[in-house]
């Protein structure tokens, strides 16, 4: 295995473990509560974050 | 990995997100493969593109932006103007900004990569840009710590062309804009090119304008499904501060950004139900995808250039957050729904990355 490849195996172990402890750390998802899978007319205001809202 | 299985992974992921998440985030995921291969597949670089037009007078990159622009701004604002429920990108006027979008291009250009840049380098296993991320992450969250500082430095209300013109003017006036960019790039691509000794490079690229196709239509997609335009920075930083809350590194209830209502609901919640970080991790696997059974290009570094590039990327994280959003969520998202910032963000961005180049050849990147 050549050293690039132990890298990149490295970065996708990582983003693994990230996702996986963020997973069981977190709040159960609600899935009654889920949100409508197209926004634009949904009657639903956007409610995530996006960088260029500060608050 | 080969492409077949690699796709089948991706795909079960897609289903699992499907079954367990929500069928928006399922969607949103299936969105951000679709941004990811084509960045990567196009190698649909801002970054790039910017590089080109200051080094070699080569403003086919340029150009691309420019389309794809004008591509998502014709159909963003229509659709703001039709549905009360899709928000603009709509970032505030400030000091903050002035600064942030300065050293962001300055930046960007020393890390090699924008916001999506570095997502989508890092998934086709370009050692910088991976080792970058986690960096850029950090930079974020430490940005979005001291935001409530840099805001008391001043700052104007958000203004959004839609909203202040109706659709329809405010297309008209971004589309006039975003010509006048393009006859400004072309007279100086050709005038500083005649003067270099450089024949002239054409305007108009396949792989740019292929890309600036595809990238306006997936962040439509995106605008229609997540109710809020593409973004990079935001899900980077949410990472780093769930890290830095569940270690006790960081007091994020008494913090300005992290204690507004949003923010903190989404501290308790996956990043997998956040609209901008489950783009974010489907633009790297589109990457991913895209670089599968492909050998990998990236030049090795020194030390230095190591070292260089490292506090490049943290720097990158940390002005992103201050200009409110990157090449993506600043120039993308808010010229493309009429926000003003976008407008202010481009030249402060574009001095930076003068600035840049030049730091990038005294290392030697």
């Amino acid at each position: 295995m050549t050293r690039h490849t132990t890298l990149r195996l490295v970065f996708w172990a990582t983003l693994a473990a990230f996702l996986a402890w963020d997973w069981s750390s977190s709040k159960p998802v609600d899935l009654r509560l889920e949100p409508p899978l197209i926004a634009a007319g949904s009657g639903q205001a956007a409610a995530g974050g996006h960088c260029s809202m500060p608050d | 990995m080969k492409r077949l299985p690699l796709a089948a992974v991706l795909a079960v992921f897609t289903g699992w997100l499907l079954w367990s998440v929500s069928a928006r985030q399922a969607a949103l995921f299936a969105v951000g493969l679709g941004l990811g291969a084509v960045l990567a597949g196009q190698r649909f670089g801002f970054t790039t593109g910017w590089r080109m037009l200051i080094e070699d007078k080569d403003a086919s990159g340029v150009m691309g932006q420019i389309l794809l622009l004008a591509l998502a701004a014709a159909l963003a604002m229509p659709l703001l103007g039709h549905y009360p429920e899709l928000t603009a990108a709509l970032g505030p006027p400030s000091v903050s900004l002035l600064v942030g979008a300065f050293v962001f291009g300055l930046c960007m250009q020393i890390a090699d990569g924008c916001g999506s840049g570095t997502l989508y380098k890092a998934g086709l296993g370009i050692p910088m840009n991976a080792a970058i991320l986690p960096l850029f992450a950090l930079g974020s969250f430490l940005g979005s710590l001291h935001l409530g500082f840099w805001l008391d430095l001043g700052r104007a209300q958000p203004v959004g062309l839609v909203g202040q013109f109706g659709w329809e003017r405010a297309l008209l006036i971004t589309l006039a804009a975003l010509a006048a960019v393009a006859a400004a790039v072309r007279w100086y691509a050709g005038r500083a090119g005649a003067a270099a000794g450089k024949a002239p490079r054409p305007l108009v690229v396949r792989r740019w304008m292929v890309g600036a196709v595809l990238l306006a239509l997936l962040a439509t997609l995106n605008l229609v499904i997540a109710g809020q335009p593409w973004g990079v920075v935001y899900g980077f930083g949410l990472w780093a501060a769930k890290l830095a809350q569940a270690s006790g590194a960081a007091d994020l209830a008494n913090n300005w950004f992290w204690s507004q209502p949003g923010n903190a609901a989404r501290l308790h919640e996956t990043v997998l139900m956040d609209v901008t970080s489950i783009t974010n991790i489907g633009i790297l696997g589109g990457a991913l995808w895209v670089s599968a059974g492909k050998p990998s290009s990236a030049r090795p570094l020194n030390g230095t250039q190591w070292a260089v590039a490292l506090i490049a990327g943290l720097a990158l994280g940390y002005s992103s957050r201050l200009a409110f959003g990157c090449n993506v969520g600043a120039m993308l998202s808010g010229i493309s729904t009429g926000s003003i910032h976008g407008w202010i963000w481009v030249p402060l961005a574009f001095a930076g990355t003068i600035f840049g180049l030049r730091i990038r050849r005294h290392f030697g990147f």
